[in-house]
């Protein structure tokens, strides 16, 4: 359930693959892709009280060659696209994508008649692996999104979740 | 102190400053022509998250564009909504009650602490150091949880309506921002000025950095911290004062020496300047309705309106021209950190490469509200 | 003499044929998407009513004169934005002078023309601020501003061929 979204390399470990994605899930690096007001609650999240370190996360690497996870926070414009693509392509495989914010999973609130420069969705230009709604999302909201990350990576979630009722 | 050095264009190169930079606070592209580590030309390249305001607010009615008003500086969003309110209130002739305009205030000056400490926090996350930003976001998640409690988003507030505000403030915001001030107070000396204004490493790097003379602040249009920082005394809750920013005592700081220094202390004075204003509001809240008569469809007179407030940033203008319907004609945002980003280019020139992005991280910049 | 009518006497003087009056800038019942009928001069303002001191309508090629006593007067560039009239087949740029500090005095220039053929001359010899803004214009109506050092577009892609904010433009 976990190892078919690692794409697969030539060489094939069987159950060393369950340790290496245990190690990838819980060691995610993000990339620094803060581009509007979602950045600000990824910094939040990055500070003490949310404390994305918990989850392995709080290494926010600057160049693409050194991370795992781009989180796409913000709206990316079609002067922006290439440049986001181009980031993509940079960085290596296994990688992932969440595209945080309305924003970035719809186009958000620029999706109108109107819209002449506002890209409707990050997965118009790459594949989107985890998508956290909210306007900007709560930090907890990213920390779900964190750990559904992990789920897709592992197939079983972190702690079990907490249901209401 | 920018040094001269002769410009030997053959041995020059072009860096790209991209627009994914952990120091460029957002989205801005400056493309650098350096000389060895000195800055010999500095262009910034916006238009990376261009979102379209001016055509959106053509496109829809005039509460339709509040919640867009606060994703252009979200950091301040609270003063980007006030001002929109202004402008509409001056246009159709809506009358605010005065408890409104003191919830009004009280959440602005809040708002600006917040957008300030994260302003600390950037800065010296640019220059190097990660601890500051651990202390100043604790002390936002204080503010961002008071004014949850009342406007009920985190960030991106849409609290203010033509006439007032939508949700009154309670008892518990009251004390919590009582004991926040207090909090404030007695934590600035210790983890804000002694650890990090009085330290040595700090006043090396931007002490004598960034000179901005007060004439390019003119021909440039720089307003705000960075205008206050060489000089010149101009605030707008002083100078064209709204709301009832006149019953309140309070000063607004100005320092002479030009440099990056000057402007960082600016807006450590401004803070305690806005916990005072807090404290009056506070004391002197009155009771009564919080939100005025406004008609449901709202159609202002045709003309020429124009309101101005302070942001943290500076002075934020909405030029708007009504034609007697229910959208706005044309809506022009007069942007304070597109002026002051725009003598960039000049002021850069002859820099070092690290004391050019200290220079920009004193300018505070939030690209959003450059690109609208 | 407070400052806005100094300035208001200096600004006259490039006007000898009309007299300064005051008043709203737009009159009663205006059409929608005409801009209002006036003379080119100088007009007082309501200042809390409509947020500025003086309302100056001129030619385009008086646009840098204009400026000029501004900035003897002391004046800084707040902004410039423009304005589609569409019925009128009419492009305005307006002009926002304040001032920093000292006495308050907010000046509205404003100046129209042709939407077929929209030529302003540049003011960014006088105040350098402009250059940017001016490049916006261009950017969203594609006025366009003779001697301008570098009239290229600032917020959308370089090779956008199209001007947004225009009332006619639909993408």
């Amino acid at each position: 359930m976990g190892t078919e979204n690692v794409p697969s390399s030539i060489v094939q470990f069987a159950q060393l693959d369950k340790l290496l994605n245990l190690g990838r899930a819980n060691s995610l690096w993000p990339m620094t892709f803060g581009l509007a007001c979602c950045a600000i609650e990824m910094m939040c999240t990055g500070g003490s009280r949310f404390d994305i370190s918990r989850f392995g996360a709080e290494v926010f690497r600057p160049s693409p060659r050194q991370s795992d996870v781009m989180i796409v926070a913000g709206t990316i414009n079609k002067k922006l696209a290439m440049a986001v693509k181009t980031l993509y392509d940079q960085m290596p495989e296994p990688k992932w994508v969440i595209a945080m914010g309305n924003c970035a999973i719809s186009g958000g609130p620029f999706k109108v008649k109107e819209n002449y420069n506002v890209v409707e969705g990050a997965d118009k230009l790459f594949p989107v692996d985890v998508y956290i709604p909210g306007c900007p999302p709560r930090p907890e909201a990213l920390l779900e999104g964190i750990l559904t990350l992990e789920e897709k990576i592992t197939g079983k979630r972190r702690w079990p979740r907490v249901h209401a009722g | 102190m920018t040094v001269p050095i002769s410009l030997r264009h053959d041995e020059t190169f072009v860096l790209n400053l991209g627009p994914q930079h952990p120091a460029t606070h957002g989205v801005l592209r400056v493309i650098l022509t350096l000389d060895g580590e000195y800055v010999v030309k500095a262009e910034p390249v916006l238009g990376y998250v261009h979102r379209m305001h001016e055509k959106l607010a053509e496109g829809g009615t005039f509460a339709q564009f509040m919640p867009n008003t606060a994703r252009m500086d979200y950091l301040h969003a609270l003063a980007f909504n006030h001002g929109w309110a202004l402008v509409v209130e001056k246009a159709a002739g809506i009358e605010v009650p005065e408890r409104a305009e003191y919830i009004r205030v009280i959440t602005v000056e809040l708002n600006r602490i917040a957008s300030h400490l994260l302003w600390w926090a950037a800065f010296l996350l640019d220059l190097g150091g990660f601890t500051p930003l651990l202390y100043a976001f604790d002390d936002r998640e204080k503010i961002i949880d008071l004014l949850e409690r009342v406007t009920g988003s985190r960030l991106t507030y849409c609290y203010m309506r033509f006439g007032g505000v939508y949700n009154d403030i309670d008892d518990e915001f009251i004390t919590g921002t009582r004991a926040f001030i207090k909090r404030l107070r007695s934590r600035m000396p210790r983890f804000y000025h002694d650890l990090v204004t009085h330290n040595i490493i700090l006043i090396k790097r931007i002490k004598d950095i960034g000179i901005i003379t007060p004439e390019q602040c003119r021909r440039y249009g720089a307003t705000g911290p960075v205008a206050r920082g060489s000089g010149i005394s101009y605030d707008i809750r002083k100078n064209e004062p709204y709301s009832v920013y006149p019953e309140f005592d309070f000063d607004v700081p100005v320092f002479d020496e030009c440099d990056s220094m000057a402007r960082y202390m600016v807006r450590m004075h401004e803070m305690e300047q806005s916990l005072r204003i807090i404290e009056q509001a506070l004391d002197k809240l009155p009771d009564g309705p919080v939100m005025g008569k406004a008609p449901k469809v709202l159609k202002p007179e045709a003309g020429y309106y124009y309101s101005a407030v302070e942001t943290a940033r500076g002075s934020l203008g909405y030029r708007l021209i009504c034609d007697g319907g229910k959208n706005p004609y044309k809506l022009k945002l007069r942007s304070p950190t597109f002026s002051n980003l725009s003598l960039f280019g000049e002021v850069a020139e002859g820099m070092l490469l690290a004391d050019a992005l200290a220079f920009m991280g004193s300018l505070d910049l939030v690209i959003p509200e450059i690109d609208r | 003499m407070d400052i806005r009518e100094k300035t208001q006497i200096a600004l006259a003087l490039l006007f000898p044929a009309a007299p300064v009056t005051e008043g709203p800038v737009v009159a009663e019942g205006a059409d929608q998407g005409t801009p209002p009928p006036r003379e080119p001069g100088v007009v007082i303002q309501d200042f809390p009513r409509c947020g500025s001191h003086l309302d100056i309508l001129c030619r385009p090629d008086q646009v840098v004169a204009v400026a000029q006593i501004m900035d003897t007067e002391g004046f800084f560039l707040e902004s410039i934005a423009g304005v589609d009239w569409l019925e009128k087949q009419q492009l305005e740029v307006l002009y926002d002078y304040n001032r920093l500090g000292g006495e308050h005095c907010r000046v509205m220039v404003r100046t129209l023309v042709p939407r077929t053929e929209p030529v302003v001359p540049t003011i960014s010899g006088v105040f350098p601020a402009a250059n940017w803004h001016e490049r916006e214009t261009f950017d969203f109506y594609g006025v366009h501003f003779q001697n301008h050092p570098n009239l290229i577009r600032i917020l959308l892609p370089e090779d956008a061929d199209f001007h947004p904010l225009l009332k006619d433009f639909m993408p």
